[in-house]
């Protein structure tokens, strides 16, 4: 199994900086999210997740740092999430840090996430 | 019927940004520019407008009634976008030609939206997001995200073209913080 390294790319659309980490199970979404093919780009994301838990089942310890996703990505977003908290009920141990704007409105998203995945995300505004 | 004129000159005056034509990736990535660099002094602001300008454009670029080939061959949808700049607050407006039969049920979403309080639109948003990708009216949740992010109702108008299609509008005020 392999690490995911993408780097983020601002121009027509935005690609988000991924790091997956086999090793230590630390992965990083960063960055905006606007793609072209959500789904497709997502579904190598999801891919992954649900390799390590059936094959390493190692921590899982993931940072969401993105300053901007669409409506799209925040699909797919939710979807990552519930995979980790499938992982969680099955006894993995899963860490969520997300990361936001400091506003009413991106910390009402998280919480919206929370309420929607019944995963526990520790909510941390962006310097 | 001096009001009416000056009331039509004060919108023109006021337009920060306006375009027509098609809504191709390439043509949204340059609006795109200009709203996040430009538009307000306050990136904040900027970033609301940004994100409403993002899901209302992708509606014209899906779902438009007039259509044109671009440059890459891809077929995209053709409107209008303006971006008004008054002392408090900005008006974003998107409109794209569509049939009646297509924007009942936009309308409807925009009424039923309208009448949600904040707890309801987030819980809506919430189940919105559950369901599969790609189902259809997966505008939808891009309406619902543009009510939240500018806390303002949705206003929309619709006039009929000579050709018997429908031009449809659709406004949300920006509050300047």
């Amino acid at each position: 199994m392999e690490d995911i390294h993408i780097e983020g790319v601002h121009e027509a659309y935005f690609t988000p900086t991924v790091n997956f980490e086999v090793a230590t199970g630390n992965c990083e979404i960063a960055g905006e999210s606007y793609l072209e093919e959500t789904s497709k780009f997502y579904s190598k994301l999801l891919d992954w997740i649900r390799k390590y838990t059936t094959t390493i089942k190692g921590p899982l310890n993931f940072d969401f740092k993105l300053s901007y996703f669409n409506t799209s990505s925040s699909k797919c977003l939710v979807d990552i999430l519930d995979l980790l908290k499938k992982y969680q009920n099955d006894g993995g141990k899963v860490t969520v840090n997300w990361y936001y704007d400091d506003s009413e409105e991106e910390l009402e998203e998280v919480e919206d996430f929370i309420l929607e995945t019944g995963l526990e995300i520790n909510k941390i505004p962006m310097e | 019927m001096e009001s009416a004129i000056t009331e039509k000159r004060r919108m023109v005056d006021n337009i920060a940004i306006s375009y027509t034509g098609i809504f191709d990736t390439e043509i949204l990535s340059v609006l795109a520019k200009e709203i996040e660099g430009t538009l307000s002094p306050d990136d904040k602001v900027n970033k609301k407008v940004f994100k409403i300008f993002i899901e209302l454009a992708q509606n014209i670029a899906f779902y438009s009634l007039e259509r044109e080939t671009n440059a890459e061959g891809n077929d995209t949808g053709v409107g209008t976008m303006i971006i008004r700049n008054y002392s408090d607050h900005y008006v974003f407006s998107t409109g794209n030609k569509t049939t009646m039969e297509n924007i009942i049920p936009v309308m409807e979403k925009c009424d039923n939206i309208n009448s949600m309080s904040r707890e309801k639109l987030r819980e809506y948003r919430r189940l919105q997001r559950n369901m599969p990708a790609g189902e259809k009216g997966g505008g939808n949740i891009g309406l619902i995200q543009v009510a939240l992010t500018a806390s303002n109702p949705l206003e929309y108008s619709l006039i009929k073209c000579p050709d018997g299609a429908y031009f449809y509008i659709v406004s949300v005020r920006i509050d300047k913080e």
